[in-house]
């Protein structure tokens, strides 16, 4: 989704921030490296380095930018846990943008590929 | 109680996210299909132990999620197989298998009590984590409710995507008329629909955590929110890709 709403927006966007990719953050989204770092701490659970990067991206974008990102990550935390507790297969393996995305991040290392893989 | 009032909060949570998580916790709180609502709250709590659990962490070490055996950090009395569902779907949710889900089955719990578990395990675990995101304490758990369990499977549940039955995408119509938001459905949207409420219960929280799904077509502004679209997906990505989720 993050292609696709770069390419609405005509923004070039390094998608390997996806991946953590710190000099890719930045690009094209604002606050993008204070929120990947957030979302980062949050998924990982690690809580110093979510106090460090909650505080960084309150002082850098403001509350109401860090209420939003703490709801896109928990929405997150939920769905990948729908996902994978289901089984599901990506709906159609077949989309261009979709093998490109996979292929550029290289998503095929995750173990929940194969439920994916199977339905090929 | 008043639950979700956020008065020790810093910042302004959004009311409509404050309306959705009360909505949720009564219905947290009520008994479901295959649940009561006294053990839909254990279960909730028990989505609090897993985050807190060393059995778990020991077992996500090891090679095979299968083969370590021990005791989970738990306070609950629900069925030792449920407990281990909740923690494992919190902590290990990468390696859950259609053959262990099998078993659950044959051990009695049934697919549809395994939705519902997982629909409250997913929900309760994205609202505490919300709160923890924000550095907030976890909300008080509520009161169960008394009530009759409703059994309810939708007829036009099939097999044949993922790890268990689910409407079929062309499956909203007698009780599930109208369930697909937009008339548009996808697998994600599907899986949880062996019980259509754990369904519509993240629905509500996700419109409001991330956006509507009738918004989904929006690749710019959400309306309601302060970052944009390349932002917000910016963080789902983040976060999904750190739990290996290929999805």
């Amino acid at each position: 989704m993050l292609r696709a709403s770069a390419m609405t927006n005509q923004t070039d966007v390094n998608l390997q921030a996806v991946n953590g990719e710190v000099s890719g953050a930045d690009i094209g989204i604002t606050y993008g490296m204070e929120l990947m770092n957030f979302a980062q701490s949050v998924a990982s659970r690690n809580e110093s380095d979510l106090v460090a990067a909650r505080q960084t991206l309150l002082d850098v974008a403001g509350p109401a930018v860090l209420v939003d990102a703490a709801g896109v990550a928990a929405n997150f935390q939920r769905m990948v846990r729908i996902a994978d507790s289901m089984g599901i297969p990506v709906d159609d393996m077949q989309t261009e943008l979709g093998q490109q995305v996979r292929q550029e991040l290289n998503l095929g290392r995750f173990t929940t590929a194969q439920n994916s893989m199977a339905t090929q | 109680m008043n639950h979700f009032a956020y008065n020790e909060s810093p910042y302004p949570i959004r009311e409509e996210i404050r309306t959705a998580y009360r909505s949720y916790w009564q219905q947290l709180a009520s008994a479901g299909s295959w649940w009561s609502g006294a053990e839909r709250v254990a279960i909730a709590q028990e989505v609090r132990n897993a985050t807190n659990c060393e059995f778990c962490s020991e077992r996500k070490q090891e090679l095979s999620p299968y083969a370590l055996k021990g005791v989970h950090n738990s306070s609950t009395t629900i069925p030792e197989l449920a407990i281990d569902a909740v923690h494992r779907i919190v902590t290990d949710q990468t390696r859950i298998t259609k053959r262990w889900v099998e078993e659950l089955a044959e051990n009695d719990l049934s697919n549809e009590a395994y939705v519902e578990l997982a629909g409250i395990v997913v929900a309760v675990f994205s609202i505490d984590e919300f709160n923890r995101a924000l550095g907030l304490a976890l909300e008080t758990l509520p009161e169960s409710e008394s009530g009759e369990l409703s059994h309810y499977r939708p007829q036009q549940a099939v097999e044949g995507t993922g790890f268990v039955a689910m409407l079929p995408v062309d499956g909203d119509a007698g009780n599930e008329a109208g369930i697909w938001p937009g008339g548009r459905s996808a697998n994600v949207l599907r899986a949880l629909t062996l019980v259509p409420n754990a369904f519509r219960e993240w629905l509500a929280l996700s419109a409001v955590q991330y956006i509507p799904i009738q918004d989904m077509v929006n690749m710019v502004q959400p309306e309601g929110r302060v970052i944009d679209r390349m932002q917000i997906e910016l963080v789902a990505g983040r976060v999904s890709a750190i739990n290996q989720c290929f999805y």
